[in-house]
């Protein structure tokens, strides 16, 4: 009988010590550009010092440069169904070059668990998922090409948009 | 604020008794272990043991009802002795529970019934009819959830914060069942009233969850864990209802001679 009880106390605190409140699982998700080489559009391309913002972001928060880089996350809004973001190629040096892309889509909303609560998934637009704008006084884009690969963002362990410059 | 904390000092109290009692029970049993053999050798009258059915209330849901307010449960507890050392259990209650966590807040509301048997594992010293147990019970429990409202988890707030967002969804029809494992102690206090309390392990055996939330909670099991354990507790108060006596057999003496 004492043994049990002992077990049943054991047991006791340690099932009282689970840690389930902290949020470990994959949550909302970022999009996941990866850039290419359009000469060459098989190889991998590394970014050089490009400026990224979204629109309407909060003005404490920056995504920062991105150099020698060949893949970007970018933050969707949960609580829009579009976001444009503003990405200058060369963004220290006089040839700057600033393209538009805005991303169109729906949200869903998951539940995930008691730590984390819910997460919102997006579906880019069939039509208009990505689009292209060149900036303010156009120059010559530095995009040239932009495929999607998956209209479901659900994770941030895949690519979702080539893009080819 | 002053009832509660009464209502608290109360269960402390009676819970010491308890313990006390407990300890009681325990020395007794080594006594008993050191008079075994004079009593085999004493020609006393053949012991009668009573037989019955003790029906109680559960004071730890009774209690919480009145200083949690986002608590209401009520739990009634019964067994009826069938053999010496075997109980037949069961135990019947409904929860009203509101949980607020950090990203979600819910309401679960319910009715569940346990049934199972009680083993003695203690060896009553003269009239005395207290118990030490074991035992194990199956659980099922029909519930509903609401979801009162939520927070969308996002590690990259790039434009704004999460705000809560209230939902109000009812997911009806929901149902889970279990197996627990019991060890508890029920002591005489005075004539046929009982106080005891139990510890419980609980395994979820199956369970009908919501499409878009989980049961984080289940009347009866109390909160479910990532895993599928769960644990429960309860502290009753019972009267017994004497049906009949029987002799305790003495078939084995009789035999030698």
């Amino acid at each position: 009988m004492k043994r049990i009880f002992t077990l049943l106390l054991l047991t006791l605190l340690f099932s009282g010590c689970e840690k389930d409140d902290i949020c470990t699982e994959d949550t909302t998700p970022r999009l996941v550009l990866e850039f290419y080489d359009i000469s060459n559009p098989a190889n991998l391309k590394n970014v050089v010092n490009l400026k990224v913002k979204g629109e309407g972001a909060l003005p404490n928060v920056d995504l920062g440069t991105f150099n020698a880089e060949s893949k970007i996350k970018l933050p969707l809004n949960p609580t829009t169904n579009s976001v444009k973001y503003s990405l200058i190629l060369n963004s220290t040096s006089p040839s700057a070059n600033e393209d538009f892309l805005e991303f169109n889509y729906a949200t869903q909303t998951v539940y995930v668990s008691r730590a984390c609560g819910y997460k919102t998934i997006y579906q880019l637009n069939a039509v208009d998922g990505v689009v292209q704008t060149n900036a303010a006084i156009p120059d010559v884009s530095w995009m040239k090409n932009i495929t999607i690969q998956t209209n479901a963002i659900t994770t941030e362990n895949e690519t979702h948009i080539k893009i080819y410059f | 604020m002053l009832l509660p904390l009464k209502m608290k000092h109360i269960s402390k109290f009676t819970f010491s008794i308890l313990l006390v009692l407990l300890s009681f029970l325990s020395s007794a049993q080594e006594k008993n272990i050191t008079q075994k053999d004079t009593i085999k050798k004493d020609s006393m009258a053949p012991k009668k043991e009573r037989y019955g059915l003790r029906v109680g209330v559960d004071l730890f849901k009774l209690t919480r009802s009145f200083y949690e307010k986002d608590y209401r449960g009520l739990e009634l507890v019964g067994d009826y002795r069938l053999t010496r050392r075997h109980y037949l259990a069961a135990e019947i209650g409904n929860e009203n529970k509101t949980v607020d966590d950090d990203r979600v807040n819910f309401t679960t509301k319910g009715t569940y019934i346990k049934a199972g048997f009680d083993y003695n594992a203690y060896q009553n010293w003269g009239n005395m009819e207290n118990m030490i147990y074991v035992g194990m019970r199956y659980g099922v429990s029909s519930f509903s959830q609401t979801l009162n409202s939520y927070k969308i988890y996002n590690p990259y707030p790039y434009f704004g914060e999460a705000t809560e967002i209230s939902s109000g969804e009812k997911f009806n029809g929901l149902s889970a069942q279990w197996i627990e494992v019991v060890a508890g102690v029920k002591a005489q206090v005075f004539n046929n009233f009982y106080v005891g309390f139990s510890f419980r392990i609980n395994r979820l055996m199956s369970q009908k969850k919501p499409d878009t939330f989980d049961n984080l909670y289940i009347p009866g099991f109390n909160r479910t864990y990532n895993g599928n354990f769960g644990v429960g507790f309860n502290y009753t108060v019972s009267y017994f209802l004497p049906l009949y006596k029987q002799t305790v057999k003495a078939k084995k003496t009789e035999k030698k001679k």
